[in-house]
């Protein structure tokens, strides 16, 4: 169990001409769970390889604990790694595989026998001991991957890059419990790499998420969800993406045309282009003569068995999107009010978050 | 309409009738007749041939001799091409040069090369002997004596066949995917382990079809004996299709050829399959 310290830490493959990874300094608390979010191509495997010592990375120094680790090896590092697709011995059973990393450390026989069988328990494998491992179904496999990893005690972290990404949704589910119950057993440090979202934020404590080699916003998968930091975030996380309208400064107000959105912005002068943005699990479908925003015309619904979403064309040809759970008995051409809180409208300049509306009174 | 197809096809079956199918039913019958240099003509002989067959005492060691040859000289082109591909497959200076330097053997034409390594094992003239003699071997009487002979095929088939193995096992190792090796680097698998538990069982498929083509291929050998050693001295080189060479082309018994050549083939196909069968039991893993 370790401290994991990033510090100016950069990648590029090419020598320098382009960055997979743009300098940053990070840090990774011990025994907390992290989720590792964006697109593909945003150096999300990069970073997780540069931790756990299969890459080194081109600039920058890395630190377990406080102590320099950047040029020691893979084995040296104590770092387990489940890769996307499950990585097994075939030649071995389910036993041998989970003793390997054990038994290429030169531990004691009776040592590598309890540690083995306390991890196949905890994985639900021992019954499928003796098995040959190639025989074992996919998630099964992973669990295997994984348990090689756990059956190391003095693991500083685990990094799971994409390790659900070839297991049935139903196992998914199972398997993301079964990692949670380790982390809050053993307290082991995870980095969760995904471009799933409901994975990351269903997952982590924490939720990074990077795009082009760069962090864009670290914290809490409710702040992420509720204030992006900027509008990729807000693109990015949610399903439907967030809506996002420009908005004008004119006489001490920010207003946004074609809608009754209108808040005090007495310091917003001279800010750039500003856009406001709300979830579509915020907008709220209402009676026209009711609508605090504005009123819209229907263009599309899509039943998704919970939740509905709908497709909204207000004056000016703007596209908003709502999510309801509620029974949404209206069809496309229909005229509906929209209604969305003052405390759930983010302000964005120049793609960055400055504020909610509510509190630029 | 579809009668049609049949057209289309008939360019492809007549090649095939033309180059495989006549030939060989040919074969056969000529085989149960004394088609020879006295009496050219197909009469008919019944299984006589056949039973001539099982009495040639040096049909049957030519046989044995073709597969200690093939199966050491294929043994030996898989360990030292294994190893070579190996070698080159990572990153390592030159490594383009290296890839195309290995292959030169192979792109040779065995007659010319089979003249040249006699050049070189030549008793008194030959640079083998001179460099034994050099550091203090002495000489080797490479082609005169029967074990020596033997061993001196063996090594120019390994030597010109070595580059093919390497080729199919370096296409191989190119092709295999790379978590597997992420994965043992953080189990803390040293060279080893990696090779034995990871490249090795991730090879079997590779292993097995390049061992079986180039069985298939060293079981045919011939330009190697005829320019080398033309089988002797006496037999102690003498390859199943040297022999029937012998018999068909320089002796014209066409008709107990071609009942040799068939007896050559119907064990061929036996030894060959069973040997597939074996390898594939002994290192792919079986399924369910």
């Amino acid at each position: 169990m370790a401290r994991i310290e990033l510090r100016d830490v950069a990648h590029s493959y090419n020598g320098g001409k382009d960055y997979a990874l743009k300098p940053l300094n990070m840090v990774w608390e011990d025994g907390r769970t992290y989720a590792l979010l964006g697109p593909s191509g945003c150096g999300k495997t990069t970073m997780l390889n540069i931790i756990s010592g299969l890459l080194k990375p081109s600039e920058g120094r890395l630190l377990f604990d406080g102590v320099d680790v950047t040029d020691s090896k893979a084995e040296g590092r104590n770092i387990a790694q489940v890769f996307q697709f499950p990585v097994i011995y075939s030649t071995m059973t389910v036993a041998q595989n989970l003793a390997f990393p054990l038994v290429c450390r030169g531990y004691p026989v009776n040592e590598i026998k309890q540690r083995v069988d306390s991890v196949a328990e905890l994985l639900g494998l021992s019954e499928l001991m003796q098995y040959p491992a190639r025989r074992l179904t996919a998630d099964q496999k992973q669990l295997v991957s994984m348990g090689r990893g756990l059956v190391r005690e003095d693991v500083s972290a685990i990094l799971l890059d994409e390790p659900l990404t070839v297991i049935d949704p139903q196992m998914k589910f199972e398997l993301r419990r079964k990692l949670k119950q380790i982390n809050r057993e053993f307290g082991i440090t995870m980095v969760f790499v995904t471009h799933d979202q409901t994975e990351a934020m269903t997952f982590a404590e924490e939720v990074v998420v990077m795009k082009d080699g760069e962090i864009m916003q670290r914290g809490a998968p409710q702040d992420l969800f509720e204030r992006p930091g900027n509008t990729f975030v807000g693109y990015f996380i949610g399903s439907p993406p967030m809506n996002f309208l420009s908005a004008e400064v004119a006489e001490g107000k920010l207003s946004c045309p074609n809608t009754k959105f209108s808040v005090p912005a007495d310091n917003l002068g001279g800010k750039g282009e500003i856009q406001i943005g709300f979830r579509p699990e915020f907008v709220e479908l209402v009676d026209p003569e009711k609508a605090n925003f504005a009123t819209a015309r229907i263009e599309k619904v899509d039943n998704l068995g919970v939740e509905t979403i709908v497709t909204l064309t207000l004056p000016g040809n703007l596209t908003v999107r709502a999510k309801t759970t509620t029974r949404f008995h209206q069809d496309a051409g229909d005229v509906v009010g929209l209604s969305v809180s003052d405390d759930r409208i983010q302000l964005y300049s120049n793609g960055q978050r400055i504020g909610q509306a509510n509190e630029m009174a | 309409m579809y009668r049609d197809k049949y057209f289309f096809l008939l360019p492809g079956l007549v090649v095939l009738i033309a180059i495989i199918i006549f030939p060989l039913l040919f074969t056969i019958r000529v085989s149960f007749s004394s088609w020879d240099v006295f009496q050219p003509g197909l009469d008919y002989i019944g299984g006589r041939n056949f039973a001539r067959v099982f009495e040639d005492t040096r049909f049957w060691e030519s046989l044995l001799r073709l597969s200690v040859l093939s199966v050491s000289s294929v043994l030996l082109q898989y360990v030292i091409g294994f190893a070579l591909a190996l070698a080159v497959w990572r990153e390592i200076r030159f490594r383009r040069f290296f890839r195309v330097l290995f292959l030169v053997p192979m792109m040779t034409t065995p007659v010319v090369m089979s003249v040249i390594w006699r050049t070189i094992f030549h008793e008194s003239l030959g640079p083998a002997n001179d460099i034994l003699q050099a550091i203090g071997l002495g000489t080797v009487p490479w082609l005169s004596t029967g074990t020596a002979a033997f061993i001196s095929v063996l090594i120019v088939e390994v030597w010109q066949w070595t580059p093919f193995m390497f080729l199919l096992l370096l296409a191989g190792l190119v092709s295999l995917p790379r978590e597997p090796y992420l994965a043992a680097a953080i189990d803390g698998a040293g060279p080893i382990r990696t090779f034995l538990q990871v490249t090795f069982p991730l090879m079997a498929p590779i292993t097995i079809g390049a061992i079986i083509i180039r069985l298939i291929e060293a079981s045919k050998i011939m330009e190697t004996v005829y320019v080398m050693t033309s089988g002797g001295p006496g037999t102690a080189t003498e390859t199943s299709s040297y022999y029937i060479y012998i018999r068909g082309l320089r002796d014209f018994q066409i008709g107990y050829s071609a009942a040799l050549s068939l007896t050559y083939l119907v064990i061929m196909i036996i030894s060959l399959t069973i040997i597939a069968k074996v390898l594939a039991r002994m290192l792919l893993p079986r399924e369910g």
